[in-house]
């Protein structure tokens, strides 16, 4: 029989149609796609012995509490621990992709000398030659830790400065503490107990204070209501977050916050809407209507609503005196819900007196935000767990990353009440790195250690007997049997809160009406995020929906 | 007992944070997006989309929608054209799972969905080095070409289910089975739960008279439902949620 060409493609032809009628073609696309799961390429977790460990977020100076779940002893996940008794669970969004920081692309991981690798007994010969030729300053971007007293002590012995950078939510404290003669370090917000909060500016439902503090508030006490229990009055000329949230908007004129502040003082006193006679604030309703673009009605409306539903406290994002002259007229400094003290008393060495003159060394703690620039002239030796790109100058020395060294976390700047709480370091570091204090101690090993000065503030808090730690069950420190005990509680991720002081009230008075500083615009981000650099994730944020702007000078 | 899980989004308390998000791709080993990702060629299982009232000036209001896989219960339009069966609803759960090893990318299941709430990996999934180190070792990570959506953390579901299993339970504990996005939701805004049990809140919070579903009208019975005493946010839910967004795929 004759195999034909045609015979040849009709038995092709018959075959495909027959396979066609196999599981064998679907079978191969199954597999198909079961193969492109299994490319070498395709990372794979980590896999090793699961467990939860409690500690705080050392990103910024909030300290909220962590649940950190660890593989292998690597954290591979990061949640709120709502044993936490401020935060109560809730977190900033950066934080919860906080545990792969670490690896970020821009993590610093060798000393660098104006660009090149050096070595770290370069940088520290260098800055052992820069103290014996002249003062050095030390710039702490976090004050009041247990490294703070490091570098105090360090700074005295070598007659050099100390001068504490004061974040934004210091600062706004800082007219208060000016007018009433007590340290800012003592005052807070008193939020629990507020039934009016007016906000100018302050990006209170994204990061500000304490991430979680307010916004658990609001959602409990706001969230929804025609008429809330807590009102949230927000003054900011674009519709923020905030704003959006807000139970009244109220939209000004770019940096009119300070003739606003006024024209609502004005009608305060006029109308005699407030006990406290105060300086009389120097525009009239009118002037301040003008400046602001609202009607003067609306002006009168807005300081009528302040003193309908009280306590009120006014809030900004940064210090202004002009503004937190109406918590004064308000009665709302040393007032429950308002501007209250924090502790009884403030024992504070005093201050290293600062230098006079130019500065031979500066050396800068990792909390220092990356656009700080020290004085001209001085050189720098700038500790950090992440390059935040630009040209670099001067010494840039790889710090411990995110929970990668122990460290004290001290009572966050917005609290009304006393705190601290421990961050262990969970996690190995990757590479060689040294904290500005650890770097300190070994120039000079008579300073005290900070695992030292540590166990002297828990032995502090303990022998006061006063306050209740918020562990895995909350115990008040009268019960604990021993310093170590609380000691332990605090390394296991515990916080301690102090008891509410006894004496909350204090005077604050104005002699007269104070001029205005610029208002800053609310951070785009989370507002208090330190770090010049975002988590990987945080694309999700900005590149990937519409929520936020790209970060600026931030690399994701 | 039936279980139906479903969750409850008050849209009145939804900040626009972003944390739900953050925390959903962390926890499902969702990779970042390269340099030229866009909304639309991105990976966001839980996406919170920017709404307002489309006024100008002090009469603005703006809201923001979480939104993920609405869990379709009837007619599940992704189940029905996947050629491929990868994507089917779970008769013990009402979640609809989509499992990417049986995916082939033919991408119907993205046009069928009316919520837009699929997305396709254009990209093989890739970390900045070690940092895959910090992945969830629950979660397989996902090979590029294949469709991903929130199947409401599975991982969380089985460990729930192991260790119900362990004390020699049937049914899990609801605390130890929470979504991620339910979980780090600083307001509350997003409540998780058995939509068929009349003592969970969630069944509560569903037939509440200020409870909607967004596109209720085309009969898929969506377990996801929202809330909101906003009559300009309620009257978003029978239209085209792609076009009550601004500028989200723009």
């Amino acid at each position: 029989m004759k195999f034909s060409r045609r015979d040849w493609l009709v038995g092709s032809a018959g075959a495909l149609a027959g396979l066609v009628l196999t599981p064998v073609p679907w079978k191969l696309l199954s597999d198909v796609s079961i193969w492109t799961q299994n490319f070498p390429w395709i990372p794979q977790p980590a896999h090793g012995p699961v467990e939860t460990q409690f500690s705080a977020c050392t990103l910024c100076d909030a300290g909220c509490g962590v649940r950190v779940r660890m593989a292998a002893k690597i954290p591979v996940g990061v949640a709120g621990a709502s044993r936490h008794p401020l935060t109560r669970g809730a977190l900033c969004p950066l934080a919860f992709a906080a545990h792969q920081l670490n690896w970020h692309p821009r993590r610093l991981r060798e000393v660098r000398h104006k660009g090149r690798v050096a070595s770290w007994t370069e940088a520290q010969a260098a800055f052992q030659k820069a103290c014996g030729e002249g003062p050095i300053g030390i710039i702490d971007g976090r004050p009041g830790r247990a490294a703070s007293s490091v570098y105090e002590a360090f700074a005295r012995k070598q007659h050099g400065s100390y001068p504490p950078l004061l974040s934004a939510e210091r600062q706004a404290l800082e007219p208060y503490a000016e007018w009433s003669q007590v340290p800012v370090a003592s005052l807070g917000y008193d939020l629990e107990n507020a039934r009016t909060i007016v906000s100018f500016g302050a990006p209170l439902l994204d990061g500000w204070g304490i991430p979680g503090r307010f916004t658990r508030l609001w959602s409990e006490r706001a969230a929804g209501a025609a008429d809330p229990g807590l009102r949230l009055i927000q003054i900011e000329p674009s519709l923020s977050r905030t704003a959006a949230r807000a139970w009244r908007w109220i939209p000004i004129r770019e940096g009119s916050e300070a003739p606003l502040a006024a024209g609502v003082g004005r009608v305060l006193l006029d109308e005699r809407r407030v006990d406290s006679r105060g300086p009389m604030p120097p525009f009239t309703l009118e002037e301040a209507a003008a400046a602001t673009g609202l009607a003067a009605e609306a002006i009168r409306d807005l300081a009528l609503k302040m003193v309908e539903n009280r306590p009120v406290v006014v809030i900004t994002a940064e210090g202004n005196p002009a503004i937190a002259a109406l918590n004064v007229l308000l009665g709302a400094v040393g007032a429950p819900g308002g501007i209250v003290l924090k502790r009884d008393d403030a024992p504070s060495p005093a201050p290293v007196e600062p230098v006079s003159g130019p500065l031979r060394a500066v050396l800068m703690d990792s909390t220092v935000p990356w656009e700080f620039a020290a004085s001209s002239g001085a050189e720098v030796f700038r500790f950090a767990a992440w390059d935040g790109g630009g040209s670099s100058t001067g010494w840039l020395l790889p710090a411990p990353g995110f929970l990668e060294e122990l460290t004290d976390v001290p009572t966050p700047p917005t609290s009304a009440r006393e705190t601290y709480a421990l961050a262990q370091n969970l996690v190995a570091p990757s590479t060689e790195v040294r904290g500005a204090a650890q770097f300190l101690l070994q120039i000079d090993p008579t300073l005290p250690a900070v695992e030292k000065i540590i166990q002297a503030r828990c032995e502090q808090i303990f022998r006061a007997r006063q306050g209740t730690v918020y562990g895995e069950r909350s115990i008040d420190v009268a019960k604990l049997d021993s310093v170590e005990h609380f000691e332990e509680q605090l390394r296991k991720g515990a916080v301690w809160m102090g008891d509410p002081p006894k004496h909350s009230k204090f005077r604050c008075e104005l002699k007269e009406w104070p001029g205005a500083n610029r208002v800053g615009r609310a951070a785009n981000w989370v507002a208090g995020w330190d770090p010049p650099v975002l988590p990987a994730l945080a694309t999700k944020l900005y590149r990937e929906s519409n929520l936020r702007e790209p970060p600026a000078g931030r690399q994701g | 007992m039936s279980v139906r899980y479903g969750m409850v989004i008050d849209l009145d308390r939804c900040t626009g944070c972003g944390t739900c998000m953050v925390a959903c791709a962390a926890e499902n080993n969702v990779p970042p997006a390269p340099a030229r990702a866009t909304a639309r060629t991105g990976l966001t299982p839980m996406l919170v989309r920017k709404v307002s009232n489309r006024m100008e000036g002090a009469a603005r209001r703006e809201a923001f929608i979480p939104i993920a896989c609405m869990q379709c219960g009837k007619d599940t339009p992704c189940v029905s054209v996947c050629p491929q069966q990868a994507v089917e609803v779970d008769k013990a759960t009402g979640i609809v799972v989509q499992m990417p090893q049986r995916c082939l990318g033919c991408r119907y299941c993205m046009t069928a969905c009316p919520y837009h709430a699929r997305y396709f990996n254009w990209w093989d999934p890739a970390w900045p080095a070690g940092m895959e180190k910090s992945l969830n070792p629950g979660v397989a990570v996902r090979m590029r070409g294949v469709v991903e959506k929130c199947n409401m953390c599975p991982a969380r579901l089985h460990s729930a289910q192991e260790k119900a299993a362990a004390a020699g339970k049937r049914e899990i504990d609801p605390a130890d089975y929470i979504p991620a996005c339910a979980e780090a939701c600083p307001t509350g805004a997003i409540q998780f739960g058995n939509l068929a049990d009349r003592n969970d809140p969630v069944y509560s919070a569903a037939h509440s008279p200020d409870a909607f579903r967004f596109l209720a009208r085309l009969g898929t019975e969506p377990k996801v439902y929202y809330q909101s005493r906003e009559a300009w946010v309620k009257a978003l839910a029978e239209r085209d949620s792609e076009h009550a967004t601004e500028a989200q795929h723009g």
